[in-house]
Protein backbone atom coordinates (compact mmCIF):
# COMPACT_ATOMS: atom_id res chain seq x y z
CA UNK A 1 0.00 0.00 0.00
CA UNK A 2 1.38 3.17 -0.88
CA UNK A 3 -0.35 5.30 1.70
CA UNK A 4 0.63 5.35 5.26
CA UNK A 5 -1.76 3.64 7.56
CA UNK A 6 -3.39 6.17 9.70
CA UNK A 7 -1.99 7.08 12.82
CA UNK A 8 1.65 8.16 11.31
CA UNK A 9 -0.06 9.90 8.21
CA UNK A 10 -2.06 11.89 10.56
CA UNK A 11 1.03 12.73 12.77
CA UNK A 12 2.85 13.93 9.68
CA UNK A 13 0.14 15.78 8.18
CA UNK A 14 -0.40 17.32 11.45
CA UNK A 15 3.17 18.55 11.40
CA UNK A 16 3.76 19.29 8.01
CA UNK A 17 0.88 21.24 6.80
CA UNK A 18 0.51 24.08 9.49
CA UNK A 19 4.21 24.94 9.52
CA UNK A 20 4.96 23.91 6.21
CA UNK A 21 2.64 23.58 3.27
CA UNK A 22 0.71 26.62 3.96
CA UNK A 23 3.42 28.54 4.29
CA UNK A 24 5.15 27.41 1.47
CA UNK A 25 2.19 27.86 -0.83
CA UNK A 26 1.74 31.08 0.14
CA UNK A 27 5.21 31.73 -0.63
CA UNK A 28 4.93 29.93 -3.80
CA UNK A 29 2.17 31.91 -5.27
CA UNK A 30 4.00 35.34 -3.87
CA UNK A 31 7.13 34.49 -5.37
CA UNK A 32 7.59 32.16 -8.42
CA UNK A 33 4.69 32.26 -10.22
CA UNK A 34 5.09 35.87 -13.13
CA UNK A 35 1.51 36.41 -12.23
CA UNK A 36 -0.15 36.31 -8.83
CA UNK A 37 -2.10 33.04 -9.33
CA UNK A 38 -4.31 33.31 -6.36
CA UNK A 39 -7.12 30.75 -7.05
CA UNK A 40 -4.22 28.61 -6.87
CA UNK A 41 -3.09 29.83 -3.14
CA UNK A 42 -6.67 29.74 -2.23
CA UNK A 43 -7.75 26.59 -3.32
CA UNK A 44 -4.14 24.83 -1.85
CA UNK A 45 -4.73 26.90 1.33
CA UNK A 46 -8.56 25.77 1.92
CA UNK A 47 -7.36 22.19 0.78
CA UNK A 48 -4.94 22.42 3.74
CA UNK A 49 -7.03 23.39 6.01
CA UNK A 50 -9.71 20.64 5.83
CA UNK A 51 -6.74 18.15 5.58
CA UNK A 52 -5.58 19.85 8.76
CA UNK A 53 -8.82 19.42 10.20
CA UNK A 54 -9.57 15.97 8.90
CA UNK A 55 -6.00 14.82 10.36
CA UNK A 56 -6.49 16.61 14.27
CA UNK A 57 -9.81 15.08 14.22
CA UNK A 58 -8.50 11.53 15.78
CA UNK A 59 -6.28 12.52 17.80
CA UNK A 60 -8.55 14.97 19.63
CA UNK A 61 -11.28 13.50 21.95
CA UNK A 62 -14.05 13.67 19.87
CA UNK A 63 -16.63 10.70 21.54
CA UNK A 64 -18.64 8.44 19.64
CA UNK A 65 -21.71 9.74 20.81
CA UNK A 66 -21.04 13.31 19.80
CA UNK A 67 -19.60 11.83 16.22
CA UNK A 68 -23.10 10.20 15.67
CA UNK A 69 -25.15 13.34 16.81
CA UNK A 70 -22.79 15.20 13.64
CA UNK A 71 -23.48 12.75 11.09
CA UNK A 72 -26.86 12.90 11.96
CA UNK A 73 -26.70 16.86 11.41
CA UNK A 74 -25.05 16.23 8.40
CA UNK A 75 -27.58 13.30 7.21
CA UNK A 76 -30.49 15.92 7.85
CA UNK A 77 -28.98 19.04 6.23
CA UNK A 78 -27.61 16.93 2.76
CA UNK A 79 -31.54 16.02 3.10
CA UNK A 80 -32.52 19.58 3.29
CA UNK A 81 -30.57 21.11 0.13
CA UNK A 82 -32.68 18.82 -2.07
CA UNK A 83 -35.48 21.81 -0.89
CA UNK A 84 -36.06 23.97 -3.60
CA UNK A 85 -34.67 27.27 -3.19
CA UNK A 86 -34.15 27.42 0.80
CA UNK A 87 -31.32 25.59 1.80
CA UNK A 88 -30.60 24.58 5.63
CA UNK A 89 -27.23 23.52 5.63
CA UNK A 90 -25.36 26.96 6.84
CA UNK A 91 -28.87 26.98 9.61
CA UNK A 92 -28.05 23.27 10.60
CA UNK A 93 -24.22 23.92 10.89
CA UNK A 94 -24.67 26.78 13.39
CA UNK A 95 -26.70 24.66 14.99
CA UNK A 96 -24.56 21.76 15.26
CA UNK A 97 -21.76 24.28 16.29
CA UNK A 98 -23.94 26.05 18.95
CA UNK A 99 -24.62 22.92 21.26
CA UNK A 100 -22.10 19.92 20.00
CA UNK A 101 -18.96 22.04 19.76
CA UNK A 102 -16.84 24.12 17.44
CA UNK A 103 -15.39 20.89 15.96
CA UNK A 104 -18.00 18.92 15.30
CA UNK A 105 -19.84 22.44 13.65
CA UNK A 106 -16.90 22.15 11.66
CA UNK A 107 -17.23 18.56 11.01
CA UNK A 108 -21.31 18.88 10.19
CA UNK A 109 -20.53 21.70 7.64
CA UNK A 110 -17.41 20.27 5.64
CA UNK A 111 -19.73 16.38 5.47
CA UNK A 112 -22.95 18.49 4.25
CA UNK A 113 -20.90 19.78 1.35
CA UNK A 114 -19.09 16.85 0.64
CA UNK A 115 -21.76 14.61 0.79
CA UNK A 116 -24.60 16.69 -0.84
CA UNK A 117 -21.72 16.80 -3.71
CA UNK A 118 -22.13 13.61 -4.68
CA UNK A 119 -25.82 14.12 -5.69
CA UNK A 120 -25.27 17.93 -7.16
CA UNK A 121 -21.57 17.17 -8.56
CA UNK A 122 -17.92 17.66 -7.56
CA UNK A 123 -16.05 20.13 -8.36
CA UNK A 124 -12.91 23.02 -7.63
CA UNK A 125 -15.43 24.89 -5.78
CA UNK A 126 -16.04 21.55 -3.48
CA UNK A 127 -12.99 21.77 -0.76
CA UNK A 128 -14.37 25.46 -1.00
CA UNK A 129 -17.72 25.03 0.51
CA UNK A 130 -16.59 22.34 2.84
CA UNK A 131 -13.80 25.24 4.42
CA UNK A 132 -16.55 28.15 3.97
CA UNK A 133 -19.44 26.00 5.61
CA UNK A 134 -16.67 24.09 8.08
CA UNK A 135 -15.61 27.92 9.06
CA UNK A 136 -18.97 28.84 9.53
CA UNK A 137 -19.82 25.56 12.33
CA UNK A 138 -16.85 26.79 14.05
CA UNK A 139 -17.07 30.11 14.66
CA UNK A 140 -20.46 29.25 15.42
CA UNK A 141 -18.67 26.63 18.17
CA UNK A 142 -16.33 29.53 19.52
CA UNK A 143 -19.52 31.89 19.99
CA UNK A 144 -22.20 29.64 21.27
CA UNK A 145 -22.59 30.98 24.25
CA UNK A 146 -24.14 34.32 23.34
CA UNK A 147 -25.62 33.02 20.34
CA UNK A 148 -27.87 30.61 22.57
CA UNK A 149 -28.84 33.01 24.89
CA UNK A 150 -30.08 35.97 22.76
CA UNK A 151 -32.25 35.09 19.54
CA UNK A 152 -31.77 38.28 18.19
CA UNK A 153 -27.94 38.11 17.98
CA UNK A 154 -28.51 34.20 17.03
CA UNK A 155 -30.68 35.83 13.61
CA UNK A 156 -28.18 38.48 12.87
CA UNK A 157 -25.14 36.05 13.06
CA UNK A 158 -26.86 33.78 10.95
CA UNK A 159 -28.17 36.61 8.28
CA UNK A 160 -23.94 37.65 8.57
CA UNK A 161 -23.12 33.69 8.10
CA UNK A 162 -25.53 33.49 4.81
CA UNK A 163 -24.04 36.68 3.10
CA UNK A 164 -20.62 35.75 4.15
CA UNK A 165 -20.74 32.10 2.54
CA UNK A 166 -22.15 33.76 -0.61
CA UNK A 167 -19.10 36.18 -0.65
CA UNK A 168 -16.72 33.83 0.23
CA UNK A 169 -17.93 31.51 -2.91
CA UNK A 170 -18.00 34.87 -4.85
CA UNK A 171 -14.40 35.54 -4.42
CA UNK A 172 -13.59 31.91 -4.84
CA UNK A 173 -15.50 32.18 -8.68
CA UNK A 174 -13.45 35.67 -9.47
CA UNK A 175 -10.48 33.80 -9.11
CA UNK A 176 -10.89 30.72 -10.64
CA UNK A 177 -12.25 32.62 -13.87
CA UNK A 178 -9.69 35.85 -13.40
CA UNK A 179 -6.41 33.95 -11.62
CA UNK A 180 -6.37 36.94 -9.07
CA UNK A 181 -8.63 39.21 -7.46
CA UNK A 182 -10.32 42.05 -9.35
CA UNK A 183 -12.35 44.16 -7.69
CA UNK A 184 -14.29 45.26 -10.52
CA UNK A 185 -15.45 41.69 -11.24
CA UNK A 186 -16.14 41.10 -8.24
CA UNK A 187 -18.39 43.76 -7.49
CA UNK A 188 -20.44 42.44 -10.79
CA UNK A 189 -20.29 39.09 -9.83
CA UNK A 190 -21.79 40.21 -6.27
CA UNK A 191 -24.80 42.31 -8.25
CA UNK A 192 -25.02 38.90 -10.40
CA UNK A 193 -25.49 36.68 -7.38
CA UNK A 194 -27.46 39.44 -5.48
CA UNK A 195 -30.95 37.17 -5.41
CA UNK A 196 -28.85 34.38 -4.17
CA UNK A 197 -27.64 35.93 -1.49
CA UNK A 198 -30.80 37.59 -0.76
CA UNK A 199 -31.80 33.96 -0.80
CA UNK A 200 -29.55 32.68 1.66
CA UNK A 201 -29.91 35.30 3.95
CA UNK A 202 -33.54 34.51 4.05
CA UNK A 203 -33.59 31.14 4.02
CA UNK A 204 -30.99 30.69 7.15
CA UNK A 205 -32.61 33.58 9.21
CA UNK A 206 -36.09 31.37 8.56
CA UNK A 207 -34.37 28.10 9.22
CA UNK A 208 -32.38 29.21 12.43
CA UNK A 209 -35.79 31.13 13.60
CA UNK A 210 -38.19 27.93 12.97
CA UNK A 211 -35.19 25.32 13.97
CA UNK A 212 -33.01 26.85 16.76
CA UNK A 213 -34.90 26.95 19.38
CA UNK A 214 -36.49 23.19 18.75
CA UNK A 215 -33.76 21.60 17.29
CA UNK A 216 -31.37 23.37 20.49
CA UNK A 217 -34.05 21.65 22.79
CA UNK A 218 -33.89 18.16 21.23
CA UNK A 219 -30.29 18.34 21.57
CA UNK A 220 -29.79 19.60 24.74
CA UNK A 221 -31.94 16.71 26.02
CA UNK A 222 -30.26 14.55 24.40
CA UNK A 223 -26.96 15.58 26.13
CA UNK A 224 -28.13 15.26 29.26
CA UNK A 225 -29.91 12.34 29.43
CA UNK A 226 -27.17 10.43 27.80
CA UNK A 227 -23.77 12.76 28.89
CA UNK A 228 -23.04 13.66 25.65
CA UNK B 1 -12.99 -4.13 -19.35
CA UNK B 2 -10.80 -2.34 -17.30
CA UNK B 3 -11.01 1.18 -17.80
CA UNK B 4 -10.07 4.32 -15.98
CA UNK B 5 -13.49 3.67 -13.78
CA UNK B 6 -11.63 0.43 -12.70
CA UNK B 7 -8.49 1.90 -11.38
CA UNK B 8 -7.94 2.29 -7.72
CA UNK B 9 -9.75 5.47 -6.22
CA UNK B 10 -6.59 7.51 -5.14
CA UNK B 11 -5.40 7.00 -8.71
CA UNK B 12 -8.43 7.92 -10.07
CA UNK B 13 -8.26 11.09 -7.80
CA UNK B 14 -4.72 12.12 -8.26
CA UNK B 15 -5.62 11.88 -12.29
CA UNK B 16 -8.52 14.07 -12.00
CA UNK B 17 -7.09 17.09 -9.61
CA UNK B 18 -3.64 17.01 -11.45
CA UNK B 19 -5.97 17.19 -14.90
CA UNK B 20 -7.98 20.07 -13.59
CA UNK B 21 -5.54 21.64 -12.09
CA UNK B 22 -2.56 21.86 -14.63
CA UNK B 23 -5.01 23.50 -17.48
CA UNK B 24 -5.72 26.43 -14.55
CA UNK B 25 -2.50 27.61 -13.99
CA UNK B 26 -1.21 29.67 -16.65
CA UNK B 27 -4.39 30.48 -18.74
CA UNK B 28 -2.91 29.57 -21.80
CA UNK B 29 -4.77 28.99 -24.49
CA UNK B 30 -3.17 25.67 -25.93
CA UNK B 31 -3.47 24.06 -22.50
CA UNK B 32 -7.00 24.85 -21.95
CA UNK B 33 -7.89 23.58 -25.64
CA UNK B 34 -6.03 20.17 -24.79
CA UNK B 35 -7.57 19.92 -21.62
CA UNK B 36 -11.20 20.58 -23.08
CA UNK B 37 -10.50 18.09 -25.83
CA UNK B 38 -9.69 15.46 -23.35
CA UNK B 39 -12.08 16.08 -20.52
CA UNK B 40 -14.59 16.64 -23.64
CA UNK B 41 -13.99 13.14 -24.97
CA UNK B 42 -13.68 11.62 -21.99
CA UNK B 43 -16.83 12.44 -21.32
CA UNK B 44 -18.39 11.28 -23.92
CA UNK B 45 -16.78 8.29 -24.67
CA UNK B 46 -18.27 7.52 -20.75
CA UNK B 47 -21.16 8.55 -21.32
CA UNK B 48 -23.25 7.44 -24.03
CA UNK B 49 -26.74 8.06 -22.50
CA UNK B 50 -26.19 11.70 -21.25
CA UNK B 51 -29.45 14.00 -22.58
CA UNK B 52 -28.14 16.97 -24.56
CA UNK B 53 -29.58 19.77 -22.15
CA UNK B 54 -26.61 18.75 -20.22
CA UNK B 55 -24.08 20.44 -22.74
CA UNK B 56 -26.49 22.95 -23.69
CA UNK B 57 -26.38 23.90 -19.70
CA UNK B 58 -22.27 24.22 -20.51
CA UNK B 59 -22.52 25.89 -23.29
CA UNK B 60 -24.78 28.82 -21.94
CA UNK B 61 -22.22 28.87 -19.13
CA UNK B 62 -19.44 29.09 -21.49
CA UNK B 63 -21.46 32.07 -23.24
CA UNK B 64 -21.83 33.87 -19.97
CA UNK B 65 -18.51 33.12 -18.88
CA UNK B 66 -17.19 34.50 -22.08
CA UNK B 67 -19.02 37.71 -22.19
CA UNK B 68 -18.71 38.86 -18.61
CA UNK B 69 -15.11 39.80 -19.03
CA UNK B 70 -15.67 41.93 -22.30
CA UNK B 71 -18.40 43.54 -20.76
CA UNK B 72 -16.75 44.60 -17.07
CA UNK B 73 -13.25 44.48 -17.41
CA UNK B 74 -11.80 47.37 -19.87
CA UNK B 75 -8.09 46.69 -20.39
CA UNK B 76 -6.13 46.24 -23.55
CA UNK B 77 -5.23 48.01 -26.84
CA UNK B 78 -7.61 47.23 -29.20
CA UNK B 79 -11.22 48.48 -29.05
CA UNK B 80 -13.54 46.85 -31.03
CA UNK B 81 -16.42 49.27 -30.18
CA UNK B 82 -17.78 51.43 -27.39
CA UNK B 83 -20.72 51.11 -24.94
CA UNK B 84 -21.77 53.82 -22.43
CA UNK B 85 -18.07 55.05 -22.82
CA UNK B 86 -17.10 51.90 -21.89
CA UNK B 87 -14.77 50.52 -24.44
CA UNK B 88 -15.09 46.77 -25.75
CA UNK B 89 -11.47 45.76 -26.39
CA UNK B 90 -10.36 42.33 -28.43
CA UNK B 91 -8.38 41.39 -26.21
CA UNK B 92 -10.69 41.54 -22.88
CA UNK B 93 -13.18 39.69 -25.49
CA UNK B 94 -10.45 37.13 -25.73
CA UNK B 95 -9.36 36.75 -22.10
CA UNK B 96 -13.16 36.11 -21.37
CA UNK B 97 -13.45 33.36 -24.26
CA UNK B 98 -10.33 31.34 -22.71
CA UNK B 99 -11.38 31.81 -19.06
CA UNK B 100 -14.88 30.28 -20.00
CA UNK B 101 -13.37 27.46 -22.40
CA UNK B 102 -11.38 26.75 -18.96
CA UNK B 103 -13.85 26.85 -16.67
CA UNK B 104 -15.92 23.90 -18.69
CA UNK B 105 -12.84 22.18 -19.17
CA UNK B 106 -12.49 21.65 -15.91
CA UNK B 107 -16.03 20.84 -15.25
CA UNK B 108 -16.10 18.67 -17.67
CA UNK B 109 -12.86 17.06 -15.76
CA UNK B 110 -15.02 17.05 -12.83
CA UNK B 111 -18.36 15.59 -14.17
CA UNK B 112 -16.63 12.46 -15.08
CA UNK B 113 -14.83 12.54 -11.66
CA UNK B 114 -18.37 12.52 -10.18
CA UNK B 115 -19.81 9.64 -12.16
CA UNK B 116 -16.47 7.64 -11.60
CA UNK B 117 -16.27 9.12 -7.46
CA UNK B 118 -18.87 6.83 -6.05
CA UNK B 119 -19.57 7.03 -2.24
CA UNK B 120 -17.34 3.98 -1.76
CA UNK B 121 -14.65 5.33 -3.56
CA UNK B 122 -14.57 8.85 -1.80
CA UNK B 123 -14.91 6.70 1.64
CA UNK B 124 -12.04 4.76 0.93
CA UNK B 125 -9.83 7.90 0.11
CA UNK B 126 -11.11 10.03 2.87
CA UNK B 127 -10.55 6.60 4.93
CA UNK B 128 -7.35 6.58 4.86
CA UNK B 129 -7.32 10.30 5.87
CA UNK B 130 -8.64 10.06 8.93
CA UNK B 131 -10.86 7.11 10.28
CA UNK B 132 -13.41 9.19 12.24
CA UNK B 133 -14.36 11.13 9.18
CA UNK B 134 -14.62 8.19 6.97
CA UNK B 135 -16.74 6.40 9.74
CA UNK B 136 -19.18 9.87 10.20
CA UNK B 137 -19.16 9.86 5.99
CA UNK B 138 -20.63 6.18 6.22
CA UNK B 139 -23.00 7.13 8.47
CA UNK B 140 -24.26 10.13 7.21
CA UNK B 141 -24.76 8.12 3.73
CA UNK B 142 -26.46 5.74 5.65
CA UNK B 143 -28.75 7.96 7.46
CA UNK B 144 -30.43 9.57 4.41
CA UNK B 145 -32.38 6.91 2.64
CA UNK B 146 -32.99 5.72 6.15
CA UNK B 147 -34.75 8.92 7.57
CA UNK B 148 -36.78 8.98 4.47
CA UNK B 149 -38.39 5.77 5.05
CA UNK B 150 -38.64 6.54 8.68
CA UNK B 151 -40.66 9.71 7.52
CA UNK B 152 -42.95 7.80 5.76
CA UNK B 153 -43.80 5.43 8.53
CA UNK B 154 -44.26 8.70 10.82
CA UNK B 155 -46.14 10.38 8.39
CA UNK B 156 -48.94 7.39 8.39
CA UNK B 157 -48.89 7.19 11.86
CA UNK B 158 -49.65 11.04 12.01
CA UNK B 159 -52.35 10.41 9.75
CA UNK B 160 -54.10 8.25 11.77
CA UNK B 161 -54.48 11.16 14.92
CA UNK B 162 -55.87 13.82 12.06
CA UNK B 163 -52.89 15.38 10.89
CA UNK B 164 -53.30 15.98 6.97
CA UNK B 165 -56.93 16.27 7.00
CA UNK B 166 -57.91 19.28 5.03
CA UNK B 167 -55.23 19.57 2.53
CA UNK B 168 -54.70 22.62 2.95
CA UNK B 169 -51.27 24.28 2.50
CA UNK B 170 -51.60 25.68 5.81
CA UNK B 171 -52.40 22.19 7.41
CA UNK B 172 -49.83 20.04 5.21
CA UNK B 173 -46.82 22.65 6.40
CA UNK B 174 -48.05 22.47 9.70
CA UNK B 175 -48.01 18.18 9.73
CA UNK B 176 -44.89 18.25 7.76
CA UNK B 177 -43.34 20.75 10.63
CA UNK B 178 -44.82 18.21 13.16
CA UNK B 179 -43.37 15.58 11.33
CA UNK B 180 -40.02 16.99 10.96
CA UNK B 181 -39.58 17.31 14.48
CA UNK B 182 -40.97 13.43 15.37
CA UNK B 183 -37.80 12.76 12.81
CA UNK B 184 -35.44 14.79 14.35
CA UNK B 185 -36.00 13.39 18.23
CA UNK B 186 -35.89 9.86 16.57
CA UNK B 187 -32.81 10.47 14.33
CA UNK B 188 -30.79 11.84 17.66
CA UNK B 189 -32.42 8.97 19.66
CA UNK B 190 -31.55 6.38 17.42
CA UNK B 191 -28.30 7.82 17.00
CA UNK B 192 -27.54 7.20 20.35
CA UNK B 193 -28.40 3.72 20.80
CA UNK B 194 -26.12 3.39 17.57
CA UNK B 195 -23.35 4.77 19.16
CA UNK B 196 -23.78 2.65 22.44
CA UNK B 197 -24.09 -0.90 20.42
CA UNK B 198 -20.53 0.19 18.72
CA UNK B 199 -19.62 1.21 21.81
CA UNK B 200 -20.62 -2.29 23.27
CA UNK B 201 -19.05 -4.15 20.49
CA UNK B 202 -15.59 -2.39 21.48
CA UNK B 203 -15.47 0.48 18.86
CA UNK B 204 -12.30 2.84 19.77
CA UNK B 205 -10.89 0.55 21.59
CA UNK B 206 -8.14 -1.38 19.53
CA UNK B 207 -6.80 -0.23 15.59
CA UNK B 208 -9.55 -0.41 13.23
CA UNK B 209 -9.27 -2.23 9.84
CA UNK B 210 -11.71 -1.58 7.00
CA UNK B 211 -12.21 -3.47 4.21
CA UNK B 212 -11.99 -2.04 0.35
CA UNK B 213 -12.71 -3.61 -2.62
CA UNK B 214 -9.46 -2.12 -3.93
CA UNK B 215 -6.03 -2.71 -4.04
CA UNK B 216 -2.63 -1.06 -5.17
CA UNK B 217 -2.49 -3.70 -8.36
CA UNK B 218 0.35 -3.14 -10.57
CA UNK B 219 -1.93 -1.55 -13.37
CA UNK B 220 -2.64 1.34 -11.10
CA UNK B 221 1.20 1.82 -9.77
CA UNK B 222 1.84 2.03 -13.32
CA UNK B 223 -1.17 4.50 -14.17
CA UNK B 224 0.18 6.41 -10.87
CA UNK B 225 4.07 6.66 -11.67
CA UNK B 226 3.29 7.89 -15.12
CA UNK B 227 1.29 10.81 -13.56
CA UNK B 228 3.67 11.22 -11.83
CA UNK B 229 6.05 11.27 -14.67
CA UNK B 230 3.98 13.69 -17.00
CA UNK B 231 2.97 16.04 -13.93
CA UNK B 232 6.73 16.73 -13.62
CA UNK B 233 7.55 17.06 -16.88
CA UNK B 234 4.77 20.47 -16.77
CA UNK B 235 6.47 21.48 -13.73
CA UNK B 236 9.33 23.63 -15.17
CA UNK B 237 7.22 24.94 -17.72
CA UNK B 238 4.55 25.83 -15.13
CA UNK B 239 6.54 27.09 -11.95
CA UNK B 240 8.71 29.46 -14.06
CA UNK B 241 6.56 31.18 -16.18
CA UNK B 242 7.34 29.73 -19.71
CA UNK B 243 3.03 29.08 -19.89
CA UNK B 244 2.28 32.69 -18.94
CA UNK B 245 0.63 34.43 -22.09
CA UNK B 246 0.01 38.16 -22.41
CA UNK B 247 -3.21 38.98 -23.03
CA UNK B 248 -2.78 42.49 -21.76
CA UNK B 249 -2.50 45.61 -23.22
CA UNK B 250 -1.59 43.61 -26.46
CA UNK B 251 -2.24 40.03 -27.32
CA UNK B 252 1.58 38.50 -27.83
CA UNK B 253 2.35 34.88 -29.85
CA UNK B 254 1.99 31.64 -27.96
CA UNK B 255 4.66 30.89 -25.98
CA UNK B 256 6.75 28.32 -28.06
CA UNK B 257 9.75 27.51 -25.39
CA UNK B 258 11.05 24.10 -25.09
CA UNK B 259 9.71 24.04 -21.57
CA UNK B 260 6.36 24.98 -23.18
CA UNK B 261 6.60 22.80 -26.46
CA UNK B 262 7.23 19.47 -23.39
CA UNK B 263 4.87 20.69 -21.32
CA UNK B 264 2.37 20.67 -24.13
CA UNK B 265 2.99 17.49 -25.24
CA UNK B 266 2.84 15.64 -21.48
CA UNK B 267 -0.19 17.47 -20.79
CA UNK B 268 -1.80 15.71 -23.53
CA UNK B 269 -0.50 12.67 -22.86
CA UNK B 270 -1.94 12.83 -19.41
CA UNK B 271 -5.45 14.18 -20.63
CA UNK B 272 -5.60 11.75 -23.19
CA UNK B 273 -4.70 8.57 -21.70
CA UNK B 274 -8.07 7.65 -20.21
CA UNK B 275 -9.60 7.70 -23.41
CA UNK B 276 -7.19 5.63 -25.27
CA UNK B 277 -7.40 3.19 -21.91
CA UNK B 278 -10.99 3.18 -23.02
CA UNK B 279 -10.85 3.15 -26.50
CA UNK B 280 -8.25 -0.07 -26.67
CA UNK B 281 -10.36 -1.67 -23.88
CA UNK B 282 -13.22 -1.48 -26.15
CA UNK B 283 -11.59 -2.59 -29.11
CA UNK B 284 -10.33 -5.63 -27.07
CA UNK B 285 -13.39 -6.74 -25.57
CA UNK B 286 -14.75 -6.55 -29.18
CA UNK B 287 -12.04 -8.20 -31.27
CA UNK B 288 -11.16 -10.77 -28.88
CA UNK B 289 -10.99 -14.43 -30.70
CA UNK B 290 -11.35 -17.19 -28.15
CA UNK B 291 -8.18 -19.19 -28.76
CA UNK B 292 -9.58 -22.96 -27.71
Amino acid sequence: MIVIKNASLRRIISRVVPYIAIPLIVAVGIFVFEEKRWAMVALGVAVCTVLLFLAGFDSGKTGSRRLILSAVLSALSVAGRFIPIFKPVTAITMIAGMWLGGEAGFLVGSMSALVSNIYFGHGPWTPFQMFAWGMIGLFSGYLSVPLRKSRIFLLIAGALAGGLYSMIMDIWTIMWYNGSMDLSLYAAAMVTALPHTIIYVLSNVIFLFILAGPIGEKLSRVKIKYGV
Amino acid sequence: MKTIADFNPIVQTLYFLSAALCSMLGMNPVMIVISLVGALLLYILRAEDEKPTGHLFTLLLFAVTALINPLFYHNGATVLLVINNNPITLEATLYGITAGAMIIAVLYHFRSFSKIMTSDRLMYVFGKLSGKFALTLSMTLRYIPLFITQMERVRAAQRTTGQYKDGSIADTVKSDLRVFSVMITWALENGIVTADSMEARGYGTGKRTSFALWRMRRRDVIFLLLILLLVGLQLPALLSGALTFTFYPNIRSLPTSPAAILAYISYGALVLTPSAIECIERAKWKYFVSKI
